[in-house]
């Protein structure tokens, strides 16, 4: 690997790191309104 | 309900959003255009902009984590204990980045990926500490011991920063000595151009930090509230 090759890599496991972090929270956020969705329902029903 | 707080948070955050691809986009023309290639390292030198602000971003999310982990000790409150947490695990994200850019920097420059010398083992060691305490807080409900031994973790890990700083003043190692702060004074080590490049990485990665900061705080929260519910659910039933 040349030297731009390692700049080109580093380049890049920054912004997967950042990018994946980011999809994480994404992630968790929907299943957390999931949860939240599935609780108003049934505190609905429960009326 | 915290829905609608988020709703209302979101003009905020969307100036933030803004604010945080705008700086990303100026540092990304500064570091791949504008900025000269140095005469010694040649490009792998422009790895330095990640390397750097990512590291400066970690020790700041650590500083955090030991302010909220004193403060939710001394107060006993909630709040503290949410921030510290979300602080914590933007700096572990961003001290694995510095673990791996730096390795990524230093085999062509070096001709090793890594040196147990004594700046790159206490950065190691941090890595390690905020690990172990992001493990216990997954197995730590709020107010129990377990998020207590965090917090105490949380400010015991912190005082490794300090030595990381000094390390490389300390001892001969393969880091490289200060550049930004000198004894000569601020920014004196370095091509104007670069610090100015290395300037705005800085800025884009503190905002990015205060960003996603924003967005755990209330993500951590709107997870308590159905948390809560949930036990008065399973209550009522």
């Amino acid at each position: 690997m040349d030297n731009l090759g390692f700049l080109f890599a580093a380049n890049v496991v920054v912004w997967g790191g950042i990018i994946y972090y980011v999809y994480t929270i994404q992630r968790r956020n929907r299943a957390l309104e999931k949860d939240l969705g599935l609780l108003k329902e049934t505190l609905n029903k429960e009326g | 309900m915290n829905f609608d707080a988020m709703k209302k948070n979101q003009g905020e955050s969307n100036l933030l959003i803004w604010s945080t691809a705008v700086a990303f986009f100026a540092a990304m023309v500064a570091i791949f255009i504008y900025v000269p290639t140095e005469q010694t390292e040649g490009v792998v030198q422009r790895v330095m902009y990640f390397h750097v602000p990512s590291a400066w971003l970690s020790f700041f999310a650590f500083f955090v984590v030991f302010i909220c982990s004193i403060l939710f000790l001394w107060k006993k409150e909630r709040e503290w204990d949410i921030y510290a947490h979300a602080s914590a695990e933007i700096g572990v994200i961003f001290c694995s980045l510095v673990l791996v850019t730096g390795p990524l920097w230093a085999r062509p420059i070096w001709g090793a990926w890594w040196v147990w010398d004594a700046r790159l083992t206490s950065t190691l060691i941090l890595w390690i500490i905020y690990t172990v305490y992001l493990m216990l807080r997954t197995q730590s409900d709020a107010g129990s011991m377990r998020a207590r031994y965090a917090a105490v973790l949380g400010i015991v890990g912190f005082l490794n920063i300090p030595f990381i700083h000094f390390s490389v003043l300390w001892w001969r190692t393969f880091h490289p000595q200060p550049k930004v702060i000198t004894n000569e004074g601020i920014g004196k080590g370095m091509d104007p151009t670069m610090l100015a490049t290395l300037g705005v990485s800085l800025c884009a990665f503190t905002l990015l930090y205060f960003l996603l900061m924003g967005v755990r705080v209330r993500q951590e929260k709107l997870k308590d509230e159905v948390d809560q519910l949930t036990r008065e659910k399973h209550y009522s039933v």
